[in-house]
């Protein structure tokens, strides 16, 4: 088994645990951390088809998408902490309640 | 026994990504977070992508962490009171949980097992080989820079990057929208611990120049923009952790300034090439090094602005006191 | 691909608007709104003249830092995306200047919401940037763009209601953007590409490209609210401000729908098998069923008008299971494709005008009474008539009768569906006009029924009741050349590729 191999399944499994998290989870910061380990595994994905050919270096492109990548999802991920933490100051709520 | 440990690794991304969700309190959840970014930053320094794990190490675990843990402060004494019910969630065969959620439930975790299984045979039965290592070889002497990460991020696609550092301002603008609150309000002042300060001042200088060192070193190997920007970022927020809130002492047109600075000279460059008649975001190779200098280091700046007003923002909404419903 | 005439008009059509964004922080906000407002004006313009140029030229290219595909990224603006950027110019502009007097109404009260206009034209940057995208990570970058902003958009009213539907909205389109960003990963892992034109010559079926269109189309779904992922929609559009909630209806939820539509038939003739056509048809016409009976049960009017959304977002889904063919049936012509394809790309036009003008109108009735409740709107017609018009225009074109946009959208999508022998669909469409005609009737009676009391009434400005009018009217004019249109989409480089893979036989309605 070659290293990508290994993490190119892991990758698989941290979308599927990151993807189960956004809908089971049920507290805001837990839905918010799913979504950066569903986001790992996609970044990872990506890496390791990167390692896969590498030459004198590895593949650039995939390293670059996943710098941006990695920093829209941060951007994004900042943008749901921040208005659920206004929910819970305003309701004192830190779920959905009537979760769908 | 490189495979191992590769395993290992893999074993324990799996397992911290796993408790993290299923902790029972908020505060495990938080630094299990801390660690999985750290297991996940390891794998990408075995897959050979240093670039990738200082990036992962420094904004997804490292400033969204921190993020969270300010965060705690906030949710934690809830999350005690509401224990009982997470239990109940988290254990569906005990009492409290009714028939009506198990099932749905159960169809769900069936979903995403049978999901699981189509994804491991699609990602094992990808070709390997085929990347586009060759043709960024082939073009690299023409991209001013020698580290083929760099050039590809602020060369080759830049438009992504510039995109990119838009998202960032946009994340801020965002914040300032959830928030309801003014645009230009001045950052509170946080507790003044004198060895707190001591520790600030003897680090400031520190993680400036190694953020300079990551910024300029980009060029021929690992680190850029937006490693430098994290660590001129962490400056900002132990300054205002530490009292000195940077960005309430400038003046107003200036603090702006230094947020759109990377986003505006980027795209004012670009256009300024595009009116000699080139692409957008093209430059001549003669001086594509030095203006990938500038652009980058502009670009640090402003993410670094944008990082401390995120992290000063959303500090703050827990001091800030409940706004009454304005009418729409 | 490279052949293709070069022009400056796409990377202006993103560059401007966030150049005017950035621009805009700088001032108060006062200056904002007129910065803000400008901004809007100069970039719709920019979108209509670069319409203009495509019709002229045909497709245009912009080569970004003049690096090649697949290294670098490519704008291309076909015929496609400019009658996209040419709508959202034209909903956009009047969605602008109704937000204008909409905001300075209310700027005493509090405080004209200035951010308004630097986010929206980041959503328009990154709608423009969407259209005229052919890079599919591109592509992740500009939904987010327009994700962000969206919800940013979303919750500026501060209300409690609007931030919880904003944080269930974001949630959505994280899940989807990353589900997306998933099966990108998995399609350059097994081709080394990411440009469109290329991977349409080099993409080959298989358990990957498979598995990679299925997270693909799973993610854009939950992005355009497709049934069963329809859950954030009403809620988000129901409570966010009344230009805001035109714009997410009107435009943003088009952006995930345009990727669908541009990758099914550009991209993956190759792996899409006729049942899974199928399903997405089901879900659409789950959603037309269900959103419209929803609609028909609610008692507030924005949100009859946000599950109305959810419906005529149905049809849309609807055309997809008409692009593939049943295994067994030769393609001896493209005949039907041309309906179906039509079809899409006027029920998009078409649901933009009308729906837009349905939520400004809300806006207006919500400023003039203070709230939407649907028994509000008795003997409306004698006090706002020029709403009430709006209103009845933009209902005629959603119910799809003749002759607005909205009919001809589900005439050709008639049409495609007995073209292609797919007859099961057809009393969907019927029952969603009828359920749709049921809801915007009892609006409409209830308008030009006597009130037993008066309530009371603040005058609304003008200006807003005409840019409401305007829009619905657009929703009949886009009629008007509709033969010319079809002409100028079938030119488009996604409907040849389309034709071009039922042509070469096996790759369309293979099972």
């Amino acid at each position: 088994m070659e290293t990508y191999q290994i993490y190119i399944l892991t990758s698989a499994v941290l979308f599927v645990i990151g993807m189960g998290g956004v809908f089971m989870a049920r507290h805001f910061i837990k839905k918010i951390i799913a979504t950066i380990i569903m986001g790992g595994g996609v970044f990872l994905c990506f890496v390791s088809f990167a390692q896969r050919d590498a030459l004198t270096f590895a593949d650039p492109v995939p390293h670059a998408l996943v710098i941006t990548g990695i920093v829209v999802a941060v951007a994004s991920a900042a943008f749901a902490l921040a208005l659920a933490r206004r929910i819970y100051q305003l309701t004192g709520e830190e779920s959905f309640t009537n979760d769908k | 026994m490189s495979v191992l440990i590769d395993l290992l690794l893999a074993i324990l991304t799996v397992y911290l990504a796993l408790q993290c969700l299923l902790a029972q309190r908020l505060s495990q959840s938080v630094f299990l977070f801390f660690a999985f970014g750290l297991a996940l930053a390891l794998a990408w320094v075995r897959l050979g992508a240093v670039d990738v794990a200082i990036t992962e190490a420094a904004i997804a675990a490292g400033f969204m962490g921190v993020l969270f843990l300010d965060a705690l402060r906030d949710f934690s004494p809830a999350v005690s009171e509401n224990q009982e019910d997470l239990k109940a969630v988290q254990n569906p065969p005990s009492k409290n949980a009714t028939k009506s959620l198990l099932l749905p439930r159960l169809a769900l975790g069936l979903g995403l097992g049978l999901f699981l299984l189509i994804a491991l045979e699609a990602v094992w039965k990808t070709p390997d080989g085929g990347g586009l290592t060759a043709a960024a070889v082939a073009l690299l002497p023409e991209s001013g820079v020698e580290h083929p990460v760099t050039a590809v991020l602020l060369n080759f696609r830049a438009y992504d990057t510039w995109l990119e550092i838009g998202v960032i301002l946009l994340g801020l603008l965002a914040i300032y929208a959830a928030g309801g609150i003014n645009l230009y309000r001045k950052p509170g002042v946080a507790a003044k611990d004198p060895l707190l300060r001591q520790v600030i001042l003897f680090s400031t200088p520190v993680l400036f120049l190694f953020g300079a060192f990551l910024l300029y070193f980009g060029k021929t190997g690992p680190g850029g923009a937006f490693q430098a920007a994290v660590l001129w970022g962490a400056i900002g927020i132990m300054l205002h952790l530490g009292g000195w809130p940077v960005f309430a002492v400038l003046p107003r047109w200036l603090g702006q300034l230094i947020l759109t600075l990377g986003l505006g000279f980027f795209l004012v460059l670009g256009f300024l090439f595009m009116a000699r008649g080139d692409a957008l975001f093209e430059y001549p190779p003669a001086y594509a090094g030095i203006l990938i200098l500038i652009v980058e280091t502009l670009a640090a700046i402003s993410i670094a602005a944008a990082l401390t007003t995120i992290y000063a923002n959303i500090n703050q909404m827990q001091e800030e006191p409940k706004q009454n419903e304005s009418t729409t | 691909m490279t052949d293709l005439p070069t022009s400056p008009f796409p990377a202006l059509l993103v560059g401007l608007p966030i150049l005017v964004a950035t621009l805009s922080l700088f001032f108060r906000p006062r200056g904002k709104a007129v910065v803000g407002l400008m901004g809007c004006l100069l970039t719709g313009g920019l979108g209509l003249i670069a319409l203009v140029e495509v019709m002229q030229q045909g497709t245009v290219i912009h080569i970004l830092g003049g690096w090649d595909p697949p290294l670098g990224i490519l704008l291309r603006m076909d015929s496609l995306a400019a009658v996209f950027i040419g709508m959202t110019a034209v909903v956009g502009v009047f969605i602008s200047l109704y937000a204008w007097w909409f905001f300075r109404a209310r700027e005493a009260t509090n405080g004209g919401f200035p951010l308004f206009w630097p986010l929206w034209l980041f959503l328009w940057a990154g709608l423009n940037g969407l259209f005229l995208s052919n890079d599919l990570f591109n592509l992740f970058v500009t939904i987010e763009v327009i994700g962000m902003s969206a919800v940013a958009l979303a919750v500026l009213s501060g209300k409690t209601a609007a931030q919880i539907a904003g944080l269930r909205y974001l949630l959505a389109a994280i899940t989807g953007s990353m589900a997306y960003l998933f099966g990108v990963a998995l399609i350059y892992g097994s081709t080394g590409t990411l440009d469109l034109g290329l991977l349409r010559q080099v993409l080959e079926p298989g358990a990957t490209t498979t598995f990679a269109l299925l997270v693909i189309t799973l993610g854009l779904m939950i992005k355009m609210a497709g049934f069963p992922f329809h859950f954030w929609l009403p809620p988000a559009h129901s409570s966010a401000l009344a230009p805001v909630s035109a714009l997410l209806s009107a435009l943003v939820v088009k952006g995930a729908f345009y990727i669908l539509l541009r990758l099914w038939m550009e991209v993956f003739g190759v792996s899409i098998t006729f049942s899974a056509g199928q399903l997405i048809g089901l879900a659409g016409a789950i959603a037309v069923i269900w959103g419209s009976w929803q609609a028909f049960m609610q008692t507030s009017l924005k949100l009859i008008v946000a599950h109305s959304s959810v419906a005529q977002l149905g049809y849309l889904l609807m055309i997809f299971p008409l692009l593939i063919l049943a295994p067994g049936v030769a393609a001896g012509s493209a005949d039907w494709l041309s309906p179906a394809w039509t079809a899409g790309v006027y029920q998009v036009m078409a649901h933009a005008f009308a729906k837009a003008s349905f939520f400004l109108s809300a806006g207006i009735i919500i400023m003039a009474l203070g709230h939407d409740h649907k028994g509000s709107l008795r003997d409306l017609a004698s006090r706002m008539p020029m709403t009430v018009m709006a209103i009845g225009i933009a209902g005629v074109s959603l119910i799809g009768l003749p002759p607005s946009g909205g009919f001809f959208a589900k005439w050709m999508l008639l049409k495609g569906i007995f073209l292609s022998g797919q007859w099961w669909w057809a009393p969907v469409v019927l029952a969603g006009s009828f359920l749709t005609a049921g809801y915007v009737f009892m609006l409409l009676r209830l308008a030009f029924a006597t009130a037993r009391e008066k309530e009371p009434f603040r005058p609304v400005p003008k200006g807003l009741e005409v840019c409401a009018l305007l829009l619905a009217l657009g929703s009949f004019l886009i009629v008007l050349p509709a033969e010319y249109l079809i002409q100028f989409l079938e030119s488009s480089e996604a409907f040849g590729s389309g034709i071009q893979s039922i042509m070469e036989g096996g790759t369309y309605g293979n099972d």
